[in-house]
């Protein structure tokens, strides 16, 4: 059996445009999505801002009614039977909401653990050995407001954990975190997978998704464009070859020009502090440098480097750029 | 709410309960309105009252803790589901097995509770600053009332906050309702003093009944078949706000998961 | 004169920006509820007390007490909100980078709400008359809108002093609603002054509207101007007295600020 099946999924938002002349518009949030996870499996979901990762998510978990389609979590229907789902998930939202500062941690987890129905002898055991697996041992007496993002997030898998749930829900769940906070955090789920769980995680960090995801559906615009596990994302690109540009200024017109280029097949920029790194994606491979090079002539030019392609890449030439 | 839901989730309903108090204890919002101004209120009536003997000093320590206990519940118990919201936590409860509604329960429970501190201020600013002496008339009967009409309070708050939620137009009107049920309900002066046409409105307040029974067994001897028939009236309100609350909880969850209003953003 | 009119403009705008802001959230219906519907249900509930203590022929006493009572509501509130207002806004630094005359801004924040305020009372009063049987047939009306609107521009001048105070605390509801409350003790709104014990008639005496309140129950039953003018003339020290005070800790809270770079986070 399968741990999540979706069927043709869709979420339509009425959003209310204009003060004087009120018209509704329509937007699929999520547009006819259908895929399934197996149980145990880690299955990550990809996408840029406002892909409809969330909304997946919200429909999955409950917490929002699916417009049309339908889906099914540990073999119950995610509206008919609602409760029957709720028993059997975890979920995390990123960010560091959705926690009583006022309380303890542990009076935190002792709160949901009795909102899960968990034997109170049970959870005697349990909520000390969720927060030393989360890191948090011997900061339970302390209130929530006090502690440091990273460990508000951690305290809520220790949350999510306390009815020792078979499928669980991250979505964006090292968001805003440091580097350092964000490898223990991959460090826990890699522990999650390790015991068996079923986890649909949501992401936009590449790396994250590629060291731990079993599958990626990558999604765009409410719909999945693409289904693999991240070696067979990677053959999308593993024609091609990657050219590092690193420029001071360069300038949209520059840049426009680069992207017509006839051996340019993708072409994505990052901004970092004034420098700017150019990608370019190209069958080409180290042969398209001089080229490059004259299209950038009159700007200053960095570092240029050639590289296979890495999972990024597939998703840029697949989701289209700019990301 | 299902009735039976009380039973098989009582565990969880004190837990919230305790959990709910903890964090309510440092609040300055909460405190105001459950110590200071039924303290203020105690004050001023036992000023106003002074000339009608030391035997009105009992009815307003029971009054003035009424209106503490109607403040907390229309403005916390009013705000329960929609400060989840704010916090970000409602999602979580939402998605949980144990039914939303008994989780407000729960919080109900524990205003209601604290709230009980305004009828102990007022007591000790009596009989300590104005030196009365304080005596309940029926002690028995005034602990069993105060029971049932904790109970009625709780469910009667059951059916405000999912409607605070869902109507906002509803609820630009919280302000104003603190005053009319400390005067329709009788918590300070009978009701007789108000014209005719208000008093069905008092009898369909479950707060009436709580008033017109706390009263009788605190500084009246009450002839028990009143007292008892107070009783049914809260019990009969208590089970019909339950049922009420029941639907309108399930009308705004559905509502919530389709609009999306489950979280602020 | 350009001075003046400078100043004046910057008066105007103080007095229009902070209740724009105040009230940019509140439709037609929230004031009705709050402004017009709180403080007839207050006045009602405490009208009903006083007459179930000293009798029905006494409610002219609570009536007019407690309508000019509802000055506060816009004297606190109001104003203790459209001072504070700027620090929950963060734009206090803005404020306090300008060259602009501190003094009128710090006054023009009070201008609406005495004029709101004397509404409320006026609207409270006509309620009275209707519903309550509150006689002013023998009433100097002019010198009791005149004794309305210096009561409420008293009540502000408190309100300044604590819209001051609200910027050094985290909690100013609680505050404001703590000096709300007490003003319904020590004005004597409620009860005889000469029944409280002395430490609370000394206080009572200290603060605005006990005059006021004072002066217009003297109005309603025959009083004429002249009667009342040494009331009258304390109300508007009392009012100016706190003004100023609210003022000075305005401008030494300025300084303290910039002094210690703490504008941001105040």
């Amino acid at each position: 059996m399968n741990a999540i099946e979706i069927n043709h999924l869709r979420r339509i938002f009425r959003a209310q445009i204009g003060v004087f002349n009120r018209s509704i518009k329509e937007v699929f949030a999520v547009d006819d999505i259908s895929f399934e996870v197996q149980q145990g499996e880690l299955f990550g979901l990809l996408g840029p801002n406002g892909a409809g990762k969330t909304t997946t998510v919200k429909m999955l978990t409950t917490l929002l009614i699916p417009s049309l389609g339908s889906a099914r979590v540990g073999g119950f229907d995610v509206v008919k039977q609602a409760n029957e789902v709720r028993k059997r998930i975890g979920f995390i939202f990123g960010g560091e909401r959705g926690l009583y500062w006022r309380l303890s941690g542990d009076d935190n987890l002792r709160y949901f653990a009795s909102l899960y129905g968990v034997d109170p002898e049970v959870s005697k055991k349990r909520i000390p050995y969720l927060m030393e697996m989360v890191g948090l041992k011997g900061r339970g007496n302390e209130r929530v407001g006090g502690y440091s993002r990273g460990m508000k997030q951690r305290l809520h898998v220790a949350r999510t954990l306390l009815h020792d749930p078979d499928i669980l829900f991250l979505d964006e769940p090292t968001i805003g975190l440091d580097p350092v906070g964000a490898r223990e955090f991959r460090n826990v789920i890699l522990d999650l997978q390790s015991q068996k769980k079923t986890i649909l995680l949501t992401t936009h960090y590449m790396f994250e998704a590629d060291a731990l995801s079993d599958r990626i559906a990558i999604i765009n615009k409410g719909s999945v464009i693409a289904l693999d596990t991240p070696s067979g994302l990677k053959k999308h690109v593993s024609d091609l070859s990657v050219v590092e540009v690193e420029t001071f200024g360069a300038s949209e017109i520059v840049i426009e020009k680069l992207r017509a280029l006839p051996f340019v097949d993708a072409l994505s920029v990052e901004d970092r502090d004034q420098k700017q790194m150019i990608l370019i994606q190209t069958e080409r491979g180290a042969e398209a440098v001089p080229d490059v090079i004259s299209a950038l002539e009159g700007q200053r030019v960095g570092r240029v480097i050639v590289r296979e392609p890495t999972l990024e890449d597939a998703y840029v030439r697949l989701v289209g750029g700019g990301a | 709410m299902n009735y039976s839901n009380l039973f098989k989730y009582w565990r969880t309903v004190l837990v919230v309960a305790e959990m709910s108090i903890r964090m309510q204890m440092n609040d300055a919002f909460v405190l105001f309105a459950i110590v200071f101004q039924p303290m203020i209120i105690a004050i001023l009536a036992l000023f106003m009252l002074q000339g009608k003997g030391a035997d009105y000093a009992m009815f307003v320590v029971v009054g003035s803790g009424l209106t503490g206990l109607w403040s907390s519940l229309l403005f916390v118990s009013g705000n329960s589901i929609n400060v989840e919201r704010w916090t970000g936590t409602l999602e979580s409860l939402v998605g949980m097995p144990t039914p939303f509604d008994v989780i407000v329960f729960g919080k109900n429970l524990a205003n209601v509770f604290q709230s009980l501190l305004s009828m102990v201020v007022s007591y000790f600013l009596a009989a300590l600053l104005f030196g009365y002496s304080l005596t309940l008339t029926q002690p028995l009967l005034f602990f069993v009332t105060l029971l049932l009409s904790m109970f009625a309070f709780i469910c009667f708050g059951l059916t405000i906050a999912p409607v605070f939620v869902m109507y906002r137009s509803v609820q630009q009107w919280q302000n104003a309702m603190e005053f009319p049920v400390y005067i329709l309900c009788g918590f300070l002066f009978p009701i007789a003093l108000l014209p005719n046409w208000s008093t069905p409105i008092s009898y369909l307040l479950p707060p009436y009944w709580a008033a017109i029974a706390l009263h009788g067994t605190s500084t009246a001897v009450m002839p028990f078949e009143q007292i008892a028939f107070a009783w049914g009236m809260m019990l009969i309100f208590s089970l019909v706000d339950l049922v009420i609350a029941s639907q309108l909880f399930k009308i705004m969850l559905y509502k919530a998961r389709v609009d999306a209003t489950l979280d602020v953003d | 004169m350009r001075t003046i009119r400078k100043n004046f403009r910057l008066f105007w705008q103080g007095t229009l920006l902070s209740y724009r802001a105040l009230f940019a959230w509140l439709r037609p219906v929230t004031y009705m509820a709050s402004k017009i519907f709180m403080p007839l249900a207050q006045m009602f509930f405490f009208v009903f007390l006083g007459t179930y203590a000293s009798g029905k022929d006494t409610s002219d006493f609570y009536v007019i007490g407690n309508a000019i009572q509802i000055t506060s509501i816009s004297g606190i509130f109001g104003v203790t909100m459209s001072v504070g207002g700027d620090r929950d806004a963060g734009t206090l630094p803005y404020l306090f980078g300008t060259p602009a005359n501190r003094f009128m801004i710090f006054f023009g924040r009070a201008f609406m709400h005495v004029i709101d305020g004397a509404i409320g009372v006026v609207i409270a009063l006509t309620w009275g008359v209707l519903l309550m049987g509150l006689d002013l047939s023998h009433t100097d009306l002019p010198a009791l809108g005149l004794t309305i609107l210096i009561t409420t521009f008293s009540t502000c001048g408190l309100g300044l002093l604590m819209g001051c105070l609200s910027l050094l605390t985290a909690n100013v509801m609680f505050v404001n609603n703590f000096v709300y409350f007490s003003l319904l003790i020590f004005s004597g709104a409620n009860v005889q002054i000469s029944t409280l014990p002395v430490w609370m008639q000394i206080v009572s005496s200290i603060l605005p509207l006990t005059r006021g309140i004072a002066a217009s129950r003297a109005l309603a039953a025959g009083a004429s101007l002249t009667d009342i003018s040494v009331l009258l003339i304390s109300e508007i020290g009392i009012g100016l007295t706190y003004g100023f005070l609210g003022y000075f800790l305005f401008s030494w809270f300025e300084i303290q600020a910039k002094r210690k770079g703490t504008l941001e986070t105040v």
